[in-house]
């Protein structure tokens, strides 16, 4: 009787240590999440700044400042889910990447001080994102591996718990930041 | 502009040499009357020797024990009070000569050292120590980054089974500090990756679970895995400081110096500490200081801390950092 209330005993440790390990995994990806959140809404937040004071200076491009306008729109609407949310900041980052190369030609805006302020900001608030993604694909790994992992991937199963998608990272993140020619052209 | 080494040798020969050779009589100066000590030392212990074991007031063995020992301890005395003021005056002469010609904005001072809360506030050692000495201090500014460094000793009193006192080094060489490019508020640490080396999974395990040092940040750099281990207090925090482009300038750094090498950024600092098994900036008393490869040594030394800014580009500064 007592060898087996002590291997039940042992048994349920491991169950509650699985269960804890996955919870405490979905939370980490759930808080990093909300981090990452955290920083798209700044950009957002930046985002009718920008585009007030470009608009006037770049009349060629209204169709890329129209599409940022409704992206943003789309993103502060309401519920998405957290992969609409991933596709949707993925688009806005490449209109807003668009964007900056387009500036080349325009050197008066390039020479506005306001412009230039907004500029170095967005430039950081990318830099935050993409460590904000970073850490956000580590946390969806770690939970990802401990879902399909056995034995982990038992209780995974009768808990619902589903695998979560990752962020492409665009390949020019992975490149260095040249702040120099970012604020020096 | 950076100096260069043919740059070097011609402040050798026109500004550093004529002092030069004035310390090299120093130094052999100072050899002589070493040597002349330690002959009559030597006498004067073989003198007690005899003396003691023809008394007999002490067994053979005790007599030669006595003697030689205060011999020995009288040659250390005379050695120390001639090594300081070589040591003294050959960093006058050559490491702050050097420093001014490497950047003339830069201040020394040979005595100081960073402030002891400056140690702490890295958290790049947490072990408690009972020892801190530093000097060599040089602080300025290296293309428009605030920075301090120095030649540091910290150790800490342990015991042995026997109850006898020794001292154990916790961190021994280059401690720098330099203002980050970039601004936050959490804590990261970055350290060589011992555990992990040794011990496979075993060891990324227990990494895990080190809870003095806050949450393992597991980065994206396979490299950078290999040779360090991360901890931090914010996960997306560490990996805006710890970019792709910083990693791999942390790595291509390490595997030139090939020393344990120790980084931590707290406060919008970051917190550089080298491993070294001797003094940086002390002279060998039985090598020419007239020869220049001596010289270049120091110079290299120096080169590689003052780089450190290039290096890691703590010079391009981000927007709200200007």
């Amino acid at each position: 009787m007592e060898t087996f209330l002590i291997v039940a005993g042992v048994f349920l440790l491991i169950l509650v240590f699985m269960y804890n390990t996955l919870i405490s995994k979905k939370n980490q990806v759930d808080t990093i999440f909300a981090g990452l959140d955290a920083v798209l809404k700044k950009r957002y937040d930046l985002l009718p700044n920008l585009i007030a004071s470009v608009k006037e200076y770049m009349a060629h491009e209204s169709i890329t400042l129209e599409k940022i306008t409704e992206l943003r729109t789309k993103a502060l609407m309401g519920e998405l889910k957290n992969s609409e949310r991933i596709a949707l900041d993925k688009q806005l980052s490449s209109m807003l990447g668009n964007l900056m190369v387009a500036v080349e030609n325009y050197p008066v805006l390039k020479a506005n001080e306001n412009f230039l302020h907004l500029q170095g900001s967005l430039n950081e608030l990318e830099e935050q994102i993409s460590a904000a993604r970073r850490a956000y694909n580590q946390s969806v790994n770690d939970y990802n591996n401990a879902i399909e992992m056995f034995p982990t991937n038992m209780m995974a199963n009768f808990m619902h718990l589903e695998r979560k998608e990752i962020f492409s990272i665009p390949s020019r993140e992975r490149q260095n930041v040249d702040v120099k020619n970012l604020f020096q052209k | 502009m950076k100096p260069s080494l043919s740059s070097l040798l011609d402040y050798y020969y026109e500004s550093m040499y004529p002092l030069l050779k004035a310390l090299e009589e120093k130094r052999l100066g100072i050899i002589a009357t070493l040597k002349k000590a330690a002959l009559t030392l030597f006498c004067g212990a073989a003198f007690l020797f005899v003396f003691l074991t023809h008394t007999n007031l002490f067994i053979p063995l005790h007599a030669f024990l006595l003697s030689f020992m205060s011999g020995f301890l009288m040659f250390m005395f005379v050695y120390r009070h001639e090594r300081a003021g070589y040591d003294a005056l050959f960093k006058d002469i050559v490491i702050e000569k050097m420093i001014h010609f490497i950047d003339s904005s830069l201040l020394y001072s040979k005595v100081n050292s960073i402030p002891e809360h400056a140690f702490k506030q890295s958290e790049l050692f947490v072990e408690s120590y009972d020892r801190f000495v530093g000097s060599d201090l040089v602080r300025g500014t290296i293309d428009g980054v605030d920075v301090h460094f120095c030649d540091l000793h910290v150790e800490k009193k342990v015991r042995d089974n026997d109850d006898k006192e020794s001292w154990e080094t916790i961190f021994q060489g280059l401690f720098f500090v330099a203002d980050f490019n970039k601004s936050f508020y959490a804590k990261t640490v970055v350290l060589p990756d011992v555990a992990e080396r040794n011990f496979g999974v075993l060891g990324s395990w227990m990494q895990g679970i080190n809870r003095q040092r806050g949450a393992l940040v597991k980065l994206d750099h396979v490299e950078f895995e290999k040779v360090f281990v991360v901890y931090g207090s914010d996960q997306i925090e560490s990996r805006y400081i710890l970019s792709h482009a910083l990693m791999e300038k942390i790595v291509q750094f390490q595997k030139k110096i090939e020393k344990p090498l120790y980084l931590s950024f707290v406060d919008s600092k970051i917190y550089l500490a080298l491993h070294y098994t001797k003094p940086l900036f002390e002279p060998i008393l039985t090598r020419s200081v007239l020869e220049f490869n001596g010289i270049r040594e120091y110079f290299e030394l120096l080169m590689m801390i003052t780089g450190i800014v290039t290096e890691f580009k703590l010079n391009e500064k981000l927007w709200s950092k200007r």
